[in-house]
């Protein structure tokens, strides 16, 4: 801050000349922030411009940017049919169990973690690191013989143990970040206050952390509504797929539908949009403290 | 009013102050570990054990069904390697891995600069280039495979207009580019998670720095090497790792899009251990390839943790 001296200010008047101009620095700032933005938002238009065409205007050569004449048939054709319904509760059933579960489990362990010392208190949270780097590839066999012998295949039950897998090491890792930034003032005097260990905890702490478990809470959602590998490995009959799984199973062998699949894939991703842009903030923090900051 | 709350708690024994002292004082970090150990134990630890050593028994679906699987020591990775998919995979692997990395580590550092400065409207490009991140990887390579569509794809109609192919190209179905059209879908999906990385790391670079290095006339290029690239290095490093990570992972992309094929031209490990394992029912082979990317992984994972520990001690 205090490096900058007087003859570095006379410096840079003589230099300042030499830089591109103000007017066009912004300008090709804007240039650029534009086709980042079109590169980044194009194919999502293109998902929601081709779901609200009609079918022939889908296969037309060749294709027009902005359609023709928009349609709600697709939505229609999709939303009608009892197969897409029976695709979201499986997947809403799935994601609800999978968070409460993981978060219920992670809570404690986060905040011990970022606590208490115990033997194992600095092993554990790298363990729940590597944890949540294995190779789903590695996991996927040892877990289709073990569902396969408790007669679990095929069944969404069978799929919540298999989710835990990946997400509680994840939510662990990300609780422990969020504990460790609640200052340990608070608790100390809740203590002094005459407060268990626990009741500082359940009254004091976790309050205070409750926008870090909504963010918690909410990347196992998002996960668990987009597991796309687990589910169509352990997934066998059409009745008990998720919604990623439906979406794929449109996919035909010599024709596909497009239209429906993109109106598809539109309802799919709309309820993980809404939940990202209303709580974007805490989400990136997320990302940013707790899964990279440690 | 501290004293009197002092007062009213003490005189109310809670069941928790078992854990205030003695015995109950030491269990108590391990009580509130303990629950999510033993479940992690049996649905990490556990079939992370049995998968490594299914990879040295012959395991298959006659010898699930009888329970008696031979042990066969190294067989599974002899054959492996025998097979002249697992050098194709092994060497696409390679290409995926790194045209990933490197791209999306440089595009990712471009937005973040891009993204960086504070002008108006910034909110409305951040959301934007957020949105590959957030929509759901499936949804995401569905909709480039209709781009990429052989006969009424938007892709092939733009390149076309632009005048870089002159007939509609099967992008997906060509054994020359399949590869690198799936490795475009996972760059646009994987660069704004980079980006938000580095962005996290820039904002944390000191005005005073920026300011200062500006008054010595140093100007873009060399601004971006000498004092922007080296405080944000840590970070860069471990967004380059995780991407390592993510990529290798990446299964989605390649399977919705191509199975691996045409013809193996992009087969990755990942994707050539699951043919393995689920189409040819094969397990300990697909074991013994997914070892192999297990013992990578974790290589990645100690640099990943080596470099969290560094940025924290910066």
């Amino acid at each position: 801050m205090s490096t900058s001296s007087p003859a570095r200010g006379r410096a840079t008047a003589s230099l300042k000349r030499r830089r591109t101009p103000k007017p066009v620095r912004l300008a090709l700032l804007y240039i650029g922030l534009w086709a980042a933005f079109i590169w980044c938002v194009f194919p999502f238009y293109w998902m929601i411009a081709t779901s609200l065409r009609a079918k022939d205007e889908i296969f037309a050569r060749p294709p027009s940017i902005v359609p023709h004449a928009i349609t709600l048939q697709n939505y229609v054709d999709l939303l009608v049919g009892a197969q897409f319904w029976r695709f979201a509760l499986n997947s809403l059933f799935l994601t609800l169990s999978v968070t409460i579960v993981s978060v219920l489990l992670s809570v404690t362990a986060g905040y011990a973690m970022a606590r208490h010392r115990f033997k194992g208190s600095v092993m554990l949270p790298l363990f729940m690191l590597y944890g949540q780097m294995f190779p789903p590839v590695l996991l996927l066999i040892p877990f289709y013989i073990q569902l396969k012998f408790l007669g679990w295949l095929d069944s969404l039950y069978g799929l919540i143990p298999v989710y835990l897998s990946y997400m509680l090491p994840l939510c662990v890792w990300l609780m422990r970040g969020f504990f460790a930034q609640v200052p340990h003032s608070l608790e100390d005097a809740a203590r002094l206050d005459g407060c268990t260990r626990w009741q500082a905890f359940w009254r004091v702490i976790l309050p205070m952390a409750r926008p870090g478990i909504v963010a918690v809470a909410t990347w196992v959602m998002i996960h668990t509504w987009n597991e796309f590998l687990y589910a169509s490995t352990f997934i066998l009959s059409e009745r008990n797929r998720t919604l990623p799984l439906g979406l794929s199973g449109l996919i035909g062998q010599y024709t596909t539908d497009w239209g429906m699949l993109m109106a598809g894939g539109v309802v799919t991703a709309a309820p993980i949009l809404l939940i990202f842009f209303f709580l974007q903030k805490h989400l990136v923090a997320g990302v940013g403290g707790g899964a990279v900051k440690g | 009013m501290t004293t009197r709350t002092r007062e009213t708690t003490r005189l109310k024994p809670h069941w928790s102050s078992i854990f205030e002292n003695g015995r109950g004082a030491r269990l108590y970090p391990y009580l509130l570990v303990m629950p999510a150990i033993l479940i992690a134990i049996g649905v990490v630890v556990y079939p992370v054990v049995s998968g490594i050593t299914s990879a040295f028994y012959d395991v298959t679906l006659r010898t699930l069904n009888s329970g008696d699987m031979p042990f066969v020591g190294m067989r599974n990775f002899e054959r492996v390697f025998a097979d002249p998919n697992f050098m194709r995979a092994s060497l696409n692997t390679v290409i995926w891995v790194l045209l990933n990395v490197v791209a999306q580590l440089g595009l990712g550092l471009a937005l973040a600069l891009l993204l960086h400065r504070i002008v108006p409207g910034i909110g409305f490009f951040r959301s934007g280039i957020l949105v590959p991140w957030v929509v759901p990887s499936v949804v995401a390579v569905l909709t480039w495979r209709w781009m990429y569509d052989p006969s009424v794809g938007i892709v092939n109609e733009m390149l076309v207009r632009l005048g870089v192919i002159n007939d509609y190209h099967p992008w997906l179905g060509d054994t020359a580019t399949a590869l690198y059209a799936v490795t475009v879908e996972s760059i646009w999906k994987g660069t704004p998670f980079v980006m938000l990385l580095l962005l996290a790391a820039l904002q944390l670079v000191p005005k005073s720095i920026l300011e200062a290095a500006s008054m010595d006339g140093a100007s873009g290029w060399r601004m971006l090497w000498h004092v922007i690239l080296p405080q944000i290095r840590v970070s860069f490093a471990i967004a380059a790792v995780l991407t390592f990570i993510l990529t290798v992972n990446n299964f989605n992309a390649i399977w919705l899009m191509t199975e691996g094929g045409p013809l193996n031209s992009s087969e990755i490990l990942f994707t050539l251990a699951y043919k393995y394992g689920f189409q040819r029912f094969d397990l300990g082979r697909a074991s013994a390839v997914a070892t192999m990317l297990f013992v990578g992984l974790v290589i990645a994972t100690t640099i990943y943790l080596k470099l969290i520990q560094a940025k924290e001690a910066d």
